[in-house]
């Protein structure tokens, strides 16, 4: 067993969440919700997070704009839709049964 | 990546051939890109480093449903890394930006996760095409000759000898002659021989083919 490829596994899992819950405060450019993954030591590259955006905007759970940028070409900034925001308390709700499932095993004496 | 400027940077190589062989070697020739609607300079072998990445990059998402938005949402962030990159100073991306954007971006390998997918070199398939440069009649035998790796001599020897058999041969030549496209390109020209179709491989091509013109034109 590899220990790198589960912990990959188990960030991978999760990753989808954490978009939806750092877009949950405010609407963000894909470079903003990096640094905030990566402050958190979710993620550590960039290219991992435009087919997750793409999937779940096509999914209806974000919407985006584009805004001017002085740096380039214009910005996606994504937000959640309301669907999105229903979506997001659902794994609010499976998220604190998961911690507390795996507490209880591994807390049993 | 879309509209690559090719017909300048094929203008570039025989402008190299031409006047300016022993100087323009120091030189780096550059190639010059459209990315997210910006057009960069980019180094010959920065540029080709940064096409297989996309190209693999292409190659990860092509399972996606929306691979060209996400294509065009790439696309546009290494514009702005490139354009972060870049001052009066200095014009030119450099082999250094390209490597750090791929550090920036990821792997292909990272991205998926998966640890399975691997960059693979450009495929080198071999295709049967009728060969224009050493033909004597269509250029079948020529062609037959660079697929197979043997001399073309064998192959119309062969259908010599058909004809001569009973005039099969003869219907064969014709049927493979219509059968077979002619390579016009100089990647069909690379396919036909089984060379990858780098743009390393593409300018020795021109350069040979150049060669064999002005030796033909006693230039």
């Amino acid at each position: 067993m590899n220990t790198d490829n589960t912990k990959a596994q188990m960030r991978k899992g999760i990753l989808e969440y954490c978009i939806l819950a750092v877009l949950s405060r405010n609407s963000c450019y894909a470079v903003d919700i990096i640094n905030e993954l990566k402050k958190a030591e979710v993620i550590v590259v960039e290219g991992t997070l435009y087919p997750l955006l793409t999937r779940q905007k096509n999914a209806g759970l974000l919407s985006y704009r584009w805004e001017e940028s002085p740096q380039g070409p214009p910005r996606k900034y994504y937000e959640l839709t309301e669907l999105g925001k229903i979506y997001l308390g659902e794994l609010d709700k499976s998220w604190e049964q998961l911690v507390d499932s795996v507490n209880q095993i591994r807390d049993k004496k | 990546m879309h509209g690559i400027n090719f017909y300048l940077y094929l203008c570039n190589i025989k402008l190299v051939c031409i006047n300016r062989y022993l100087i323009i070697k120091t030189m780096k020739v550059t190639v010059n890109i459209n990315l997210g609607g910006y057009a960069f300079n980019v180094d010959e072998d920065a540029y080709e480093r940064l096409r297989q990445y996309m190209k693999t990059l292409e190659k990860e998402f092509s399972s996606e449903s929306s691979a060209a938005e996400i294509m065009t949402d790439i696309e546009g962030r290494i514009a702005e890394l490139f354009k972060m990159r870049l001052n009066s100073y200095k014009q030119v991306i450099t082999m250094k930006d390209v490597e750090e954007v791929m550090a920036i971006l990821g792997t292909p390998e990272a991205i998926s996760g998966s640890g399975t997918s691997e960059e693979r070199p450009p495929r080198s398939q071999r295709r049967i095409y009728r060969d224009p440069d050493r033909r004597i009649i269509g250029g079948v035998c020529a062609g037959l000759g660079a697929y197979f790796n043997w001399d073309p001599i064998i192959w119309r020897v062969l259908f010599g000898a058909l004809v001569l058999a009973g005039g099969f041969g003869f219907a064969l030549y014709l049927i493979l002659w219509i059968v077979l496209p002619e390579a016009k390109t100089t990647a069909q020209k690379l396919e036909m021989r089984g060379d990858p179709v780098t743009i390393e491989n593409i300018k020795e091509s021109v350069k040979e083919e150049f060669e064999t013109v002005k030796k033909k034109m006693n230039l």
